[in-house]
């Protein structure tokens, strides 16, 4: 925390202040903030420290519930190297990943920026796109079922219509997954939509006037103003679009299962199964550190990369 | 005393352990609560049937009612729930010491709970009570002792279009899986470009694990040995009942694809299928949503045959948990649960087949083709499971077979691949 960065009120109370009249205001800020965050922190060390480090725990033992678990040093960890399906599931995790949180971001985008102008009837437009967002998954794939449905559904209605002939989305090894996909972009368009919408209307108006007066066309504007000043948002829509894309789970289980042989399983299903089908929660534990570090990888690396939410300050 | 950086991890790590595990109510030695004494205190029932409001109102507007009027001093909390969820219901609750008193199970169940101590061993003599068939009560039993009766079977039957037998000039129902393939292969329709508009044969439209299952006891081939230690499927007979799938779907009289849809009518009621492997519960879903293929007489049933004659049986087991408070009014649940009377409307409501001989000449069975079938043939009634280890090998069944059935491994090699995994689950015992 050096240079012209830091605020010179700070720089003030950190370096030393003249009386103790800041000293004792600053401590008993410090008294009241950490007051204020303590019931969020206590919380985050019930549900989150703790059952965490009871993972990591966890992981080194074999525990199916019913009878204590016994410690079995590395042995989670090592069928998880030669496990194919958990490979698999990472592999398309991976690729469920890559593709829905990019095309959701940009089409998110592209309709912030639409409901961000003088639309008409954009509250309903608005609307109609955050709904997939709080509607039950369950719900949201049952109907999906219905479009992907090879005989009656509206996919293959379409796709006959323009003269082709649809495939088997979801028993087809190579549709399944774009098919799941597909369900992916669809329901994440909505909140990625209302946090860009949030962010674009917090932009500063005077830019985009002298950017107007200088000359700057609107794709310019865009480039050099929008998407630059956005930074900061797109940071906390990739990580958690990215952490929630990992955590794929539902979709999966209600349109799939997993299948067909393997081809949409994902990590969390997975480690849904490995718990709770077959009563391994010590190798849940283990996988669920491996996702626990691959999103603690991908976090810091988009960090690095992005520069993370410095475009904020 | 000194903390070193590393005592402190230590007693952290194992104090989150003690967190983790400390609560589990997992029951440990042989200590299981005696059912003697009066019937009394309030029980859960832990259900994956009796779903739905007409389910509901069967068990709580009939059966419970009456079970009360038995047993004035217990009261039963119903906790419904679905197969798909009772095993993450019964792992929760068992983890979180909420294990329900009476609990329903599938057959296969019992061993892997029986194994782990989480069930209580019934008196035999309650095995005796009705008319059992002995393959019925044989997925109720580990380690010589009983730990469930059984409520209703679903057993798995080849369904088939008599119309359409008719049309392609067949009389009898195959014999063998030879005559199964050349009559399936007669049976399949395309249209002019080549798209297949009927299939002879759909095996598919009922879940991969209990259709290879039925196909393994039908070429008299079964899982593992009498002590479910030893994996016997893996042999000829184990990969043939899949190659079948594969030469169905290579010569075209069968596809993957082709199967019925969850809510839709299934294959075999819509035409596109000649011959359809199906639970004995398709018979009510005709009733409801094709009633004019029955009173037409348009659709029968037989038994898969090749080396024998064989069916599937599944169903729903009714067993008491071994650490209930409460292990006499429990117990009476469980008893009162396993008779004809309750016996016989569960299964005419799901259109199962009761889990006792004595409801053969019922107006349900005798008026329920399917059922009617399947119960006068429980002799030839084959389970699933065997093995403590089962609750883990299920879940590999139908995910390691169907990368033979897309093409992504030969019957022999998917068939080893589960052998494989079906020994270490085992080896974890």
């Amino acid at each position: 925390m050096t240079g012209t960065m830091v605020p010179e009120r700070v720089r003030e109370v950190v370096a030393g202040p003249a009386t103790n009249q800041p000293r004792r205001l600053l401590r008993s800020r410090r008294r009241a903030g950490l007051l204020m965050v303590a019931p969020a922190l206590l919380h985050a060390l019930i549900w989150i420290g703790i059952p965490l480090v009871a993972a990591v725990v966890l992981s080194f033992t074999s525990y199916d519930v019913l009878t204590p678990p016994r410690f079995a040093g590395l042995d989670n960890f090592r069928e998880l190297v030669h496990d194919d399906v958990f490979r698999r599931a990472v592999l398309n995790t991976s690729v469920y990943t890559f593709f829905t949180v990019p095309v959701a971001m940009t089409i998110a985008l592209l309709i912030a920026l639409m409901l961000n102008s003088k639309l008409t009837g954009r509250a309903i437009f608005r609307t109609a796109i955050f709904i997939p967002q709080v509607t039950a998954t369950i719900a949201v794939a049952l109907v999906w079922l219905w479009i992907y449905d090879p005989r009656s559904g509206l996919a293959n209605a379409i796709l006959s219509f323009l003269g082709l002939d649809g495939p088997n989305w979801l028993s087809s090894t190579s549709w399944a997954m774009p098919a799941v996909i597909m369900v992916g972009i669809w329901q994440g368009i909505g909140l990625k939509m209302l946090i860009y919408l949030a962010a674009l209307q917090s932009l500063p108006g005077e830019l985009y006037e002298a950017a107007s007066v200088d000359g700057a066309s609107k794709v310019r504007q865009f480039f050099s103003l929008t998407v630059p000043l956005l930074k900061p948002a797109t940071f906390f829509v990739f990580v958690t679009s990215v952490i929630g894309a990992f955590q794929s789970f539902d979709q999966v289980y209600i349109l799939t299962d997993g299948g067909p042989a393997n081809s949409t399983t994902m990590m969390t299903y997975e480690i849904y199964k490995s718990a709770f089908r077959e009563f391994r929660m010590g190798y849940a534990c283990a996988q669920s550190l491996v996702l626990f570090a691959l999103l603690l990888m991908l976090t810091l690396v988009n960090r690095r990369i992005t520069g993370g939410d410095r475009g904020s300050r | 005393m000194e903390y070193t950086r590393r005592s402190v991890l230590s007693a952290l790590g194992l104090g989150a352990f003690a967190a983790a595990t400390g609560c589990s109510a997992a029951p440990s030695g042989d200590g299981q609560a005696a059912a003697d004494g009066p019937a009394e205190g309030e029980i859960t029932l832990l259900t994956p049937i009796y779903e739905g409001s007409t389910g509901k109102q069967l068990l709580e507007g009939k059966l419970l009612p009456a079970f009360k009027q038995k047993n004035p001093n217990v009261t039963v909390k119903v906790d419904y729930t679905t197969y798909a969820a009772l095993n993450e219901k019964l792992t929760t609750g068992l983890a979180g010491g909420l294990m329900p008193d009476v609990v329903m199970l599938g057959v296969g169940w019992i061993p892997p709970f029986a194994h782990k101590k989480v069930l209580a061993a019934l008196p035999d003599d309650l095995g005796q009570r009705f008319d059992y068939e002995d393959r019925v009560l044989e997925p109720c039993r580990y380690d010589g002792k009983l730990y469930a009766l059984p409520l209703i079977l679903d057993t798995r039957i080849v369904t088939y279009r008599k119309d359409m037998f008719a049309e392609a000039g067949i009389k009898q129902p195959p014999k063998d899986w030879t005559e199964l393939r050349a009559m399936a292969r007669e049976l399949t329709r395309a249209d002019g470009s080549g798209k297949l508009t009927r299939v002879g044969f759909d095996p598919f439209s009922i879940d991969l694990r209990q259709c290879w299952e039925t196909f393994l006891f039908a070429n008299d081939g079964t899982l593992f040995d009498e002590s479910g230690q030893q994996v016997k499927f893996n042999d000829d007979r184990g990969v043939e009942a899949l190659q079948l799938f594969l030469d169905v779907i290579k010569d075209k009289s069968g596809d993957y694809s082709f199967k019925s849809a969850a809510g839709q009518p299934s294959t075999l009621a819509q035409g596109r299928s000649a011959m359809m492997m199906a639970n004995n519960s398709l018979w009510v879903q005709l009733q409801e949503q094709t009633p004019e293929l029955l009173k037409e007489d348009k659709v029968g049933a037989f038994m898969l045959a090749n080396r024998v004659p064989a069916m599937f049986q599944g169903g729903t087991l009714v067993s008491r948990s071994a650490t209930t408070k409460h292990a006499a009014a429990a117990q009476a649940l469980v008893e009162f649960l396993g008779t004809p009377d309750t016996i016989l409307p569960t299964a005419a409501q799901r259109g199962a087949v009761p889990g006792v001989q004595d409801l053969q000449t019922s107006d349900y069975v005798e008026n329920n083709g399917f059922v009617k079938l399947a119960l006068g043939n429980m002799d030839k009634a084959r389970s699933e499971g065997g093995t403590p280890a089962w609750m883990e090998i299920r879940e590999k069944i139908k995910t390691t077979l169907e990368t033979a059935v897309v093409g992504q491994r030969t019957a022999k090699e998917a068939i080893d691949e589960l052998a494989n995994q079906s020994k270490e689950a085992i080896s974890r015992l």
